[in-house]
């Protein structure tokens, strides 16, 4: 069992010292770092990019990312079960249906976001629906707000939850519910007491592959959100480009990345771990 | 196990395919230039890449920022590129630059005089100035109010059919205009007094954009923008009668573009050549009348149709010039307020 | 309740399907504005005409398969020996960097790779390129491999190696003759999920591309900045169309 460690563990034990480990390291010296007229770093040695985060203002930018991000997964869990419901009990069709899930996800997610964009313009398609049935008479502003880039997230990271709920309601024993049943349980009471608990794991895994990215988003808003909604992403790319503050955005990567990794150890469950 | 090996198989034979297709078409010498959108002709790369027998790569940007942070680290691989007249002394400060040599531009006399000496580089020996113009309003006529000063955009009637630049200068600089400073200012009062202005906006802003602006206005989505005079041509000139340009009253900004060799490129005499070729009139004249741009090449200005050469966004009257100012460069302690300034705007 | 589900799927995948359909069937409008004029395929003539939009598109590809060789064949691996022992303190470690590397927003690590990246070249006289484009790639998919293959992993009976091993295989033939056959399918999954996430990437690439290498997403990400594209529409379509067959043929490999 020793002996194939080492060689199967290599590549990947490289792989990740030299485009994981040493580049936060860079990233967090960086952060203490005071930054260039025009970008990069220099000396002196400071917490000043760290002691700038209790502004009131940044802590309003994280929480909005929290909010949308949480409303995207939430909306992302609840409409992705009974979808992935409906493709664990289609019997012989579920490659089927799993691939029409997949297939849109295989799309750009640009070109998704982009789709959006044309659907929700004030002359867009939608709008120009509307009005030509006449229930509105001026257009509907549905892009550049917080809406559109919840929507445009939930489009795009469905899938997300759709594929662990699907892999979690296709291993679950159908006994079990023949026994719910057995026991008098309606469909409804045997999905909300049997099967719903039994696919916590696969909630659990959905909700941390929706969560996470959405948090740090930061195309969806660029695009949807017409560069006005900055999320935590948003700002971190700021910091890189136009406001050349290198390590402010360092900080708040780092900041954001804690923040994270708190939320998945708090979710996790001993014997479920991802990896 | 089979179908593992057949996929990958299938995936290498793939990836050496593309590779032997892409790798077999590239024996030309190459030039890599880096400018913002709309700002040639159609055949202007490929008359170039005719007539020289050079390949050239043509990315675009859509804002300096955009093009110094890929830059900066002096290992970008571009060649020429376009930056602003107040980008000109801070690059050249960092050693980004490659000074230019008239010899290899005889061209050089068809500038305009008014951009001979200008005075971000009165010798030229950095760059050539390429295209100017100011910063002003763009509107639709059927709007109310019709904003011809910046404070019309602060107009609650306008609510969310104003865009404004994603451009922290040029934000700032509309909020200091506004209220009767300078667009350079340094003073950190005037900044703060800027960035409260233009967080009162944000309310009544629908989007930050650039460039990207001008379909939006075409198709009637934006009431009101701030924007380039050339995205402002560019706009009337696609929607007829329905747009108009306004030169804010109480002053506006003045840009020029310039064409410049990065220090790290290898392929000077091929970029001098690419100059050269940009100064020649009638190449000039023909980007002007395709992007609606407004040239600094004196030459080229006269081969222009008169509806172009008496185009009053693109080339406004000396009375109107007059309450144009030219961005300057900004000290470090000032370039760093208002980046800050910039990110709380955009994080309110 | 199964007609209820299937109606609600129906509606879900019509969310999920409609708006690509809307962008294909206006790829085919000859007007550029969202009135539906006659059918035309000239925003198709002018995307193949685009000499950059198609270099992008083989760049992508090139990369793409690239990256997802790499990654599925060190993430399998990694996800088996992770599997096998999990205690010491290389493979905690190493566990811990994979959760980082899921952790951690693409920004993050697209700057962070920058950084890497622009530090190295100082010795290496290198530059951006495909190349690091690539090995970016294979950086932030190696996670959702190991992700994916350790779910199917868990569901493996050790017993099945031990009695291999009773019967006198070696160690490396157990893997390749007993497990990795029943990882096939999550290996395959793993793979196809690896290729969407690269060829799809936009951030980390915008970042750590050089001058020669612009991905399709970064063509894209220009294009959609500037506004509704009756062009982009096109490439939409054919993006979709492509991939989509390609979903198709593999899921027709896999069942054969």
């Amino acid at each position: 069992m020793t002996r194939l460690q080492k060689p199967f563990l290599a590549p990947a034990a490289l792989l990740m010292l030299a485009t994981l480990a040493i580049p936060l390291a860079i990233v967090g010296a960086y952060s203490l770092l005071t930054r260039g007229a025009y970008g990069g770093v220099e000396q002196p040695w400071t917490f000043e990019s760290y002691s700038r985060l209790i502004d009131p203002l940044y802590g309003a930018i994280f929480v909005r990312s929290f909010w949308i991000a949480a409303v995207a997964t939430a909306l992302c869990l609840v409409l992705g079960f009974p979808l992935a419901l409906f493709i664990a009990r289609s019997g012989s069709r579920k490659n089927l249906y799993l691939s029409l899930v997949i297939l849109p996800f295989w799309t750009s997610f640009l070109i998704r976001t982009y789709a959006w964009m044309f659907l929700l313009r004030d002359t867009g398609l939608i709008n120009t629906i509307l009005q030509a049935l006449g229930i509105i008479h001026h257009p509907l502003p549905m892009l550049y707000n917080d809406g559109a880039v919840i929507l445009g997230l939930v489009y795009g990271y469905l899938p997300f939850t759709v594929l662990p709920l699907y892999a979690t309601l296709e291993r679950l024993d159908a006994t079990l519910l023949e026994a719910a049943a057995d026991l008098g349980a309606s469909p409804i009471t045997a999905l909300l007491r049997v099967t719903l608990p039994l696919s916590m794991p696969g909630i659990r895994a959905g909700a941390i592959l929706v969560f996470v990215p959405c948090l740090g988003t930061y195309l969806t808003s660029d695009l949807l959100g017409g560069s006005k909604t900055i999320l935590i992403g948003n700002l971190v790319q700021n910091q890189f480009t136009t406001s050349r503050d290198w390590p402010f955005g360092a900080a708040v990567s780092l900041v954001l990345m804690a923040v994270a990794m708190a939320l998945l150890f708090s979710v996790r469950r001993h014997g479920e771990e991802l990896i | 196990m089979n179908e593992i090996a057949m996929s990958r198989r299938k995936f290498l034979t793939g990836a050496a395919g593309s590779a032997g297709f892409v790798a077999c078409g590239r024996s030309r010498p190459r030039l890599n230039v880096y400018n913002w959108s709309d700002y040639v002709a159609p055949d202007t790369i490929s008359n170039f890449e005719r007539e020289f027998g050079i390949d050239v790569r043509y990315g675009t940007y859509e804002s300096d920022q955009e093009m110094l942070a890929k830059v900066m680290g002096g290992n970008s691989g571009w060649d020429v590129i376009f930056p602003s007249a107040e980008y000109i002394s801070p690059m050249r400060e960092l050693g980004l630059l490659a000074p230019l040599d008239h010899a290899a531009l005889p061209n050089l006399g068809a500038l305009d005089p008014s951009f001979r000496n200008p005075p971000w580089d009165p010798e030229l020996r950095w760059n050539v100035p390429y295209m100017h113009g100011s910063t002003g309003i763009v509107y639709q006529k059927t709007i109310v109010p019709q904003p011809l000063a910046w404070a019309d955009l602060w107009d609650s009637r306008l609510s969310g059919r104003i865009t404004m630049l994603d451009d922290a200068p040029e934000v700032i600089g509309a909020c200091l205009k506004k209220r009767g400073y300078s667009v350079n200012s340094s003073d950190p009062a005037q900044l703060r007094r800027a960035q409260s202005d233009a967080i009162v906006q944000k309310r009544l802003v629908r989007a930050y954009l650039n460039a990207e602006v001008r379909d939006q206005l075409v198709a009637g989505d934006v009431g009101a923008a701030q924007a380039w005079a050339v995205t402002a041509a560019q706009a009337i000139a696609a929607a007829p009668g329905k747009l108009a340009f306004a030169f804010p009253k109480e002053g506006f900004p003045r840009f020029s573009d310039n064409v410049a060799i990065l220090r790290e490129s290898r392929r000077s005499e091929l970029a001098h050549r690419f100059i050269n070729y940009l100064l020649r009139p009638e190449v000039a004249a023909a980007i002007v009348i395709t992007t609606r741009t407004a040239t600094a090449n004196g030459a080229a200005w006269k081969l222009l149709p008169p509806e172009i050469r008496e185009n009053t966004v693109l080339f406004p009257p000396p009375e109107i010039l007059a309450r144009g100012e030219w961005f300057e460069p900004q000290s470090a302690a000032s370039q760093k307020l208002r980046d800050r300034l910039w990110t709380e705007i955009k994080g309110a | 309740m199964k007609k209820s589900l299937a109606l609600y799927a129906a509606g879900a995948y019509a969310f999920l399907h409609l708006p690509l359909l809307i962008l294909a069937v206006f790829s085919v409008n000859s007007s550029q504005f969202t009135i539906w004029e006659s059918f035309s395929l000239r925003w198709y003539r002018a995307a193949f005409a685009d000499r950059d939009l198609i270099e992008s598109a083989v760049n992508s590809l090139i990369i793409a398969v690239g990256a997802t060789v790499l990654s599925t064949a060190v993430g399998t691996l990694a996800a088996y020996a992770l599997w096998k022992r999990a205690s010491g303190w290389i493979n905690g470690w190493l566990s811990g960097s994979f959760y980082l590397s899921l952790v951690t927003p693409e920004i993050v690590t697209g700057v962070s790779l920058l950084v890497f990246f622009e530090w190295v070249f100082r010795f290496l006289h290198l530059r951006l390129g495909m190349h690091t484009v690539m090995i970016a790639h294979v950086a932030f998919s190696v996670a959702y491999v190991v992700v994916v293959v350790m779910a199917r992993l868990r569901t493996f009976d050790p017993v099945l190696e031990e009695a291999a091993l009773d019967l006198g295989a070696t160690e490396f033939a157990v893997f390749y003759r007993v497990t990795l056959p029943y990882l096939a399918p999550a290996v395959a999954a793993a793979a196809m999920l690896a290729f969407t996430v690269s060829i799809d990437d936009y951030v980390i690439t915008s970042l750590v591309a050089g001058v020669d290498s612009q991905t399709l997403p970064m063509v894209i990400y220009a294009m959609a900045r500037r506004g509704v594209n009756p062009v982009l529409n096109a490439v939409s379509t054919i993006v979709a169309v492509g991939l989509g067959a390609m979903v198709l043929l593999s899921e027709r490999l896999r069942a054969s």
